[in-house]
């Protein structure tokens, strides 16, 4: 009798449920527009739908163009079908730069997540000046990536800045952080879950803000331990805004310009170049538009298939 | 019960979707019409400049600009100021949306980029008036000739940008070491240098620094080698390169080049300079003034002579270019022989801490009245070759060596260590053959 209790006290928790609940889960009634209602919202919709279309759809068509012909900015050059394409895919520097992304992405989006999380579930608890606190977490997120690169680089560009120095009189070495490619890829991701764990805590603290308190003591009453709490209600309930959260997050990383490119510029000898640095370098720096362009595409291409996989994990875990 | 969206009093919903769709309209025309126009229609010669010093020198110029009174027919001239970040976009978006400027100064290698694309106009009559007025024999020698070119004169170069070794004479005195003349003075002081905790070949290459490539090259160069040979052809695996990159290999191994120089951005150098880190090292003209320095230690070193006896540096041309979209031809000329004639209020203000192309400025009191200045005329200016040497003739392919991936990534494998001096040109060498267009 007891252990069904308790099975179904995590379950109904699982669900967001507190003890005596309803436990039916809100009426989900289809309500049925009127056809003249739903031509309503089509045509007021409409200029939206064509605006949208023109501002997204000509620049994505127009860089098609860019990505099949052999010209510049100015120019659009001769029809070189998937050429371009092909000799980025069989470039060294792309899958080097793609292994770099792939990294940074993983470090990046899970990396800010960990670090998100543990502070969110930190503020919420009681503690002193929370709010003081939680405003000066958000500063690595508000402040001008610029502002934040350049302190960065006094922090550890030159053997006299102070990490550096710190490990010096410690008596382990003078670490090269931006001049050594491991550490410069190890720097720039760890710049990166430093600027954007404040989102992900902001994220995750508004999704525990939405679990009912109950949910916690009837778990609590039935015995559940701390971790079980966390791993049976907490990242459940806040699974839906955790997957949205890794979605973005995954786009703000693969398409992570300046955080990289003010800290190392893509070097030393692009250990830190990521695809759009690489596409940024190609373009505008070897003035190979074509190939720039075609990386850039090959890039949205796998963000679209990211997202839409991450996007049905929602979904899965809507339904569950 | 009736939708609130089907009837409205005196509103009805057609009227109000009629509504939505002008208003959404009409930002599509006016954005579908402004194609049709071009910015040089308004009856100026539009004048884009960059920040070449600090903000008081685009105060000068646009003063100068403001000040132009045209002759004849003639059409005025605006001025505008336009940010080194991202320039080439912003150059390029302009000039396909036909709203460009008529005259510009730019990038180094600007001018042969977008004559490649046919968008320069030539500056014969440029040059033709500058003879006329007697300012064409004021040029200092071998300036002007990079940019002719079959079709005719690209640009008209206004300043050059070079590249010289300075020194900071205290740090030589406490090392007890002579301040170098050759390869071999330089590796002794160098080593005397690092002794004293400074750096003995002071470079950077980190994020938007430059000046590193431009070491690599410079020392290429100062051994007879460069990136071309004297037909504009690429030559990087000529014995010569391959001699000056194991001499840098030496200097990084020795620890005389910063172990950390690699990821050096220019505020990382600059501090090296300004904090009396750096001892010797390869910078623009002007460096004192470019950092803030008063101690009056920094000195223009002597041209270093290689191990062949030869001896050259590098410098950047930089130069005034003209574009075919312009209201008036003509008055696009007539304004650059104006402005090319008062460039010399720039250097008197002082303003400019780069060289003079006329030799008449060079000899202004505000401008000879430093000594470095007059050393770098005197020595430097006429040893000094440009990137495309060991060739003359600059072309569209240069911006692609200056600014491009393969260069920054031989020079970077350099800083690091860890290559041989053959493996680093032949990698350089199949960078630049994949994106230097024949």
């Amino acid at each position: 009798m007891s252990t069904t209790t308790t099975k179904s006290g995590l379950a109904r928790a699982r669900q967001g449920l507190a003890p005596g609940g309803p436990g039916g889960g809100a009426p989900n009634r289809k309500s049925k527009l009127s056809a003249q209602t739903r031509r309503t919202f089509f045509w007021l919709l409409l200029p939206s739908i064509v605006l949208l279309i023109l501002i997204n759809g000509y620049p994505l068509i127009y860089a098609g163009v860019q990505a099949t012909h052999d010209g510049s900015l100015i120019e659009t050059g001769n029809f070189v079908g998937v050429d371009n394409f092909a000799s980025v895919v069989a470039s060294e520097a792309f899958w080097k730069a793609a292994r770099f992304t792939l990294l940074f992405t993983i470090v990046g989006v899970f990396g800010s997540w960990a670090v998100g999380l543990g502070l969110a579930l930190l503020l919420r608890t009681k503690i002193p000046a929370g709010g003081l606190f939680k405003v000066l977490l958000l500063l690595p997120w508000v402040v001008p990536i610029v502002v934040s690169s350049t302190a960065w680089n006094w922090l550890v560009g030159t053997p006299d800045s102070l990490i550096p120095a710190m490990f010096r009189n410690l008596g382990l070495g003078t670490p090269l952080f931006l001049a050594d490619p491991t550490l410069a890829a190890i720097t720039v991701m760890v710049f990166k879950v430093w600027v954007s764990f404040p989102f992900m805590m902001m994220m995750t603290s508004a999704a525990l803000a939405s679990v009912d308190g109950t949910v916690y003591e009837a778990a609590s009453m039935d015995g559940a331990s701390r971790w079980q709490q966390f791993s049976q209600i907490t990242l459940p309930l806040t699974a839906r805004s955790t997957y949205i959260s890794w979605i973005l997050m995954t786009i703000f990383c693969v398409n992570d310009f300046p955080t990289i490119y003010l800290l190392t510029g893509g070097g030393p000898v692009d250990a830190t170049t990521s695809l759009v640095v690489l596409a940024y370098r190609t373009v505008f720096q070897d003035f190979q538009t074509g190939p720039g362009v075609a990386i850039a595409f090959l890039m949205t291409i796998t963000l679209v298939v990211v997202s839409v996989l991450l996007y049905r994990q929602i979904r899965k875990s809507s339904v569950e | 019960m009736t939708s609130p969206l089907s009837t409205t009093a005196g509103f009805s919903r057609r009227g109000f979707l009629g509504l939505a769709a002008a208003a959404a309209t009409v930002p599509l025309l006016a954005a579908c019409g402004g194609g049709s126009s071009t910015a040089n229609s308004g009856g100026t010669v539009k004048f884009w400049d960059m920040p070449w010093a600090a903000p008081a020198y685009n105060d000068a110029a646009k003063k100068i600009v403001d000040a132009y009174v045209p002759t004849g027919s003639n059409l005025k001239a605006s001025y505008q100021t336009i940010q080194w970040n991202n320039f080439y976009q912003t150059f390029s978006s302009a000039i396909a949306s036909k709203t460009g400027p008529a005259v510009s100064t730019g990038g180094g290698f600007q001018a042969f980029q977008f004559e490649q694309q046919g968008q320069i106009a030539y500056a014969d009559k440029v040059v033709e008036a500058l003879k006329s007025n007697g300012m064409y024999d004021d040029f200092l020698p071998g300036v002007l000739e990079p940019f002719k070119t079959d079709k005719g004169y690209v640009a008209i170069p206004w300043q050059l940008d070079m590249r010289v070794m300075w020194y900071r004479s205290s740090l030589f005195e406490k090392a007890g070491v002579a301040v170098p003349t050759d390869w071999p003075s330089l590796l002794e002081a160098g080593k005397a240098l690092k002794n004293i905790g400074a750096v003995g070949f002071a470079i950077g290459a980190g994020a938007g620094n430059f000046l590193g490539n431009h070491a690599s090259i410079m020392m290429m160069v100062n051994n007879g080698g460069g990136v071309f040979n004297k037909d504009g052809e690429l030559d990087v695996m000529n014995d010569r390169n391959v001699e000056a990159v194991e001499f840098l290999l030496e200097l990084v191994s020795n620890g005389i080049i910063d172990p950390a120089a690699v990821s050096y951005t220019s505020d990382n150098l600059n501090a090296q300079w300004k904090d009396s880190k750096a001892g010797y090292g390869m910078f623009t003209a002007g460096l004192p003034g470019r950092i803030g320095d008063t101690t009056g230690e920094l000195l223009v070193a002597d041209p270093l002579t290689g191990p062949h006896g030869d001896k050259a540096s590098i410098m950047f041309p930089n130069n005034i270019m003209m574009y075919k979209n312009t209201p008036s031809q003509e008055s696009s000329e007539a304004f650059l022989v104006d402005y090319l004639g008062k460039l010399k209020d720039l250097w008197q203000q002082k303003l400019v801490t780069s060289l003079p192309v006329f030799k008449s400025i060079t000899e202004l009191p505000e401008f000879a009245s430093d000594p470095n200045n007059v050393k770098i005329v005197k020595e430097w200016q006429p040893i000094s070759k440009n990137f495309a040497a060991q060739g003359s003739t600059l072309n569209a392919g240069l911006a692609v060596l200056d600014g491009g991936q393969a260069i920054n990534q031989f020079t970077q494998t350099i800083l690091t260590g860890k290559t041989d001096a053959k493996s680093a040109l032949q990698a350089f060498k199949t960078g630049l053959e994949s994106t230097i267009k024949k």
